[in-house]
């Protein structure tokens, strides 16, 4: 078997519930469905004994009625775990990964600045990548965001 | 008393001076550039760059104390002018010599550093006042070794006047042997003085924009580069006084040509030490000046004691 | 953080750092206490712009993100939407993706010599190192036609071939390099000045890279042997034979040797590819329309670890593109090296991480002149209002086809 065969073994063995949802795309490459409820066991049992050492980046997703949040975790000999997760549109909420990995500080500040979603536990510091004066409830990387925001004053040229 | 003015206004004040300061400034650069494998600036460069720092318009930040701003670079220019005075360029004599001279000239040129330390804390803006700060951390390395060697020459001359103690060495040529050490250490607390690579951290460009003349532009940015400009020669004539005061009793214009050689041989070195050095942290630079120059100024004095005692 | 008398500010623009970003120092006279940094300067919006535009479009879009880190980009993000579309490059494509990678490579790792030598006051490593630059770049503008975003790649392969004409000249270009590479690595080790501004400085320990995720030359300083193109080979790579550049220095010294030894592995490579660079077609034909699907994508840039998601919907155009650039994992961990160190040190700490904070940034707000005032343009408006203003200076955007006629068209 596999070493990612062997990873998604392990992974179905520990929790029942995603025994339908990983699939070894191919080499290198496992993505794994995981509900907001599971997600914190799932990714302690993947770091802590699975050997994902590295969390590479973590990417927002607007997919309508939720939003999806995917973890890239990866080995140290290049297998990749990508854990997708899923929060509701009309009240979001993450919890932070900052206790595994402190440099996850700037991904997950990318979620709140650009798609909204609080995430609970960050600590303090500037926001990132968006200006400290960008208008409050205006996230560029949702769907329904075109680019027309409202302005302070009349619009000037 | 037409006289007296020609000296002052032309040669070997205002007028060469300048000139002879741009001059040197222009082969610094070339000798620079050409090391580097590139062309460099055309030779009109450092007066043009002169030329248009005159034109521009000086901006003094609010909070900086526009008096002492203004004041110090025509400070540092007049002292560096004043010192050509003392020294003695291709003939023993100078415009105006006394006993103790020696003193005033290195006094002289200790005081640009001052004002790069005023002109840089009263502009009052964070980069020139580190810079400022720098500068005079500086001082404390490299000045000790330089007056130490300069001083040990003078010792074994007997005299504390410039114009004596040439001629007193170009009696004794062989005695020009004996001081060699003191002057590898002055060429290094030249550098260190003009603020040069390796010594250059009062003004390093890449950590703290500009050091002291951060704030600086127009006509006191001109004044303060004019006098670091006129430094270079007045260091290296003042080195070339003191550690290679040969052929000093020839023919002015022999004579003349012959003291150019010498002081470009020090902007040479200097230009050199510029190319092939990295800009060293100012705890690495007082460790080094502390470490092996000011020992070998040491040393000179003491061989030069010895030296004495034997031809006495 | 502890008590400080002042702040320094490095950033927004600072002789420093080539692109803004804004490093607050706490400072107690020469010594560093604490660090407040600041990024987003670059931020261009592009994650967003991907959205709306084909995937051939995106391609030119993505290579944007970076001028010198260009080819990764594309690269990376062209290999993740072949991944979607389930293509198979022909090999002679992959072999020539590798050959403008590694040049890349080489263009960049000189860059970063000279910016190193300039940040310690080294004027004269700068200059050389830049002149061999352009032996890279006339390289690549022979290869390519362009010296920096050579715009090679397309989905499913490369735009230009490489003629048997060109073979021998790249070849005399890395022998004179390699030479000179020589000369550099002899420099950095044995100069005392360099070595006395490079070496304990910026020390980020072995446990420090793998806690703070950092990738690329600053992680294999600290003996972490970590190189996509070993553990997730891509391209051609999987058939090169090539050694991972690690040193033990920890320290920005680490770096610089660790970035000279690449650059003599580069050289090695590049005579591989040349060597074994099969016949064939250099493309083949992708969809318009990808399939549904996801794809991950790494590649490894000159400064790191490249990552390119791709979401595909089916349309023409993505559904999200994410792109993770290495300085965004690496710039971390400068805090973490600057601690207790002094403020000469920051200009190289910062430059030894090979910072491109276009990559990592990826928003146009308009202040107007009158201070208070900050209104923001929509992407329409701001292309009405620029070409109001140019037309205003007499430049007339609508005639510029009648007046510069390009031969041939």
């Amino acid at each position: 078997m596999s070493n990612e065969d062997n990873i998604k073994q392990q992974l179905i063995e520990k929790f029942s519930a995603l025994s339908d949802k990983i699939i070894v795309k191919r080499a290198r490459r496992i993505f794994a469905e995981v509900s907001l409820a599971d997600f914190p066991q799932v990714f302690d049992f993947a770091i802590k004994k699975l050997n994902f050492s590295i969390l590479t980046a973590i990417t927002g997703l607007d997919e309508g009625t939720v939003f999806g949040v995917i973890y890239h975790l990866s080995t140290e000999n290049g297998i990749m775990l990508n854990l997708h997760t899923t929060t509701p549109r009309d009240n979001p909420l993450i919890n932070t990964v900052t206790n595994y990995f402190p440099a996850a500080d700037a991904y997950e500040r990318e979620l709140v600045d650009l798609l909204g979603i609080p995430v609970e536990g960050l600590p303090q510091g500037n926001r990132y990548p968006l200006p400290d004066s960008w208008p409050a409830n205006q996230y560029p990387l949702r769907k329904d965001w075109k680019g027309q925001m409202p302005v302070n004053k009349e619009e000037s040229k | 008393m037409v006289n007296t003015l020609f000296h002052i206004f032309i040669f070997p004040g205002f007028l060469f001076a300048c000139v002879s300061g741009l001059a040197a400034e222009y082969i610094d650069r070339k000798l620079y550039a050409k090391m580097q494998n590139r062309i460099g600036p055309p030779w009109f460069q450092p007066v043009a760059d002169c030329i248009k720092l005159f034109a521009k318009e000086v901006i003094i930040p609010q909070q900086a104390d526009s008096r002492i701003f203004t004041f110090v670079p025509v400070l540092a220019f007049a002292a560096v002018l004043t010192s050509f005075f003392y020294i003695p360029l291709w003939n023993v004599k100078t415009l105006s010599s006394f006993n103790g001279d020696l003193i005033v000239v290195l006094y002289l040129l200790t005081i640009p550093t001052l004002t790069f330390f005023l002109g840089g804390w009263y502009a009052r803006s964070v980069f020139s006042m580190i810079g400022a700060a720098r500068s005079i951390i500086q001082l404390f390395a490299y000045e000790i070794p330089l007056f130490i060697s300069i001083l040990a020459v003078a010792m074994l001359a007997d005299t504390l006047s410039l114009s004596e103690i040439t001629v007193f060495y170009s009696k004794h040529l062989w005695l020009i042997l004996i001081n060699l050490p003191g002057f590898v250490v002055a060429i290094i607390a030249l550098i260190g003085k003009l603020e040069k690579a390796p010594f250059d951290t009062p003004e390093a460009e890449t950590e703290i924009v500009a050091g002291s003349f951060t704030e600086y532009s127009g006509r006191p940015l001109a004044f303060f580069k004019l006098a670091i400009d006129m430094e270079l020669v007045a260091g290296s004539s003042l080195l070339a006084a003191i550690f290679l005061p040969f052929g000093l009793n020839i023919h002015p214009v022999p004579g003349f040509m012959l003291y150019l050689i010498k002081v470009l041989f020090v902007v040479a070195l200097i230009s050199v030490s510029r190319t092939i050095f990295a800009r060293l942290r100012i705890d690495q630079m007082i460790n080094f000046c502390w470490k092996y120059v000011a020992p070998i100024a040491f040393l000179q004095l003491v061989l030069d004691l010895f030296v004495k005692g034997l031809i006495r | 953080m502890s008590n400080y008398d002042f702040i320094v500010p490095i950033g927004p623009q600072h002789p420093a750092l080539k692109e803004p970003e804004t490093f607050l120092l706490m400072m107690s006279g020469e010594k560093i206490k604490g660090m407040n940094v600041r990024l987003g300067y670059n931020h261009r919006g592009i994650e967003k712009a991907c959205e709306g535009q084909t995937y051939i479009q995106d391609l030119y879009l993505i290579e944007r993100v970076c001028g010198i880190c260009s080819h990764s980009h594309a690269s990376c993000f062209a290999q993740a939407v072949e991944e979607i579309a389930g293509l198979e490059l022909p090999k002679r494509a992959l072999y020539i993706r590798t050959l403008i990678g590694e040049l890349e490579r080489i263009h960049s790792h000189l860059l970063w010599l000279g910016v190193a030598g300039h940040e310690i006051g080294f004027d004269t490593l700068l200059m050389y190192t830049w002149r061999d630059r352009e032996i890279v770049m006339d390289i690549l503008a022979l290869l390519t036609g362009n010296r920096v975003n050579y715009s090679i790649n397309t989905i499913g392969g490369v735009r230009r071939d490489i003629t048997t004409e060109q073979i021998p000249q790249i070849l005399k270009a890395i022998d004179t390099l390699e030479e000179r590479t020589k000369y550099y690595a002899k420099v950095a080790t044995e100069d005392t000045t360099i070595t006395a501004r490079l070496s304990g400085i910026g020390l980020l320990s072995h446990d420090n890279v793998l806690k703070l995720g950092v990738v690329g030359p600053t992680a294999r300083a600290s003996g972490v042997k970590r190189d996509v193109r070993k553990d997730d080979p891509y391209a051609a790579y999987g058939e090169i034979d090539f050694n991972v550049i690690t040193d033990d220095h920890c320290d920005v010294y680490g770096r610089t040797l660790v970035r000279v030894g690449e650059l003599m592995e580069s050289y090695k490579i590049i005579r591989q590819v040349l060597a074994k660079l099969p016949e064939g077609p250099i493309t083949v034909k992708a969809p318009r329309k990808i399939p549904v699907g996801q794809a991950v994508s790494r590649y490894e840039a000159p400064r790191g670890e490249d990552l390119h998601y791709v979401k595909s919907n089916g349309t023409d155009k993505p559904d999200r593109v994410k792109v993770r650039a290495p300085t965004l994992a690496n710039v971390q961990a400068v805090a973490e090296m600057l601690k207790d160190r002094y403020l000469a040190d920051m200009p190289i700490v910062v430059a030894a991480i090979d910072p491109c904070f276009s990559c990592t940034d990826r928003m146009t707000s308009i202040s107007t002149a009158d201070k208070d005032d900050k209104t923001f343009m929509s992407w329409p408006k701001l292309r009405t209002y620029s070409i109001e203003w140019y037309s205003r200076q007499g430049v007339d955007f609508s005639d510029l086809n009648k007046k510069f006629k390009a031969p041939g068209i």
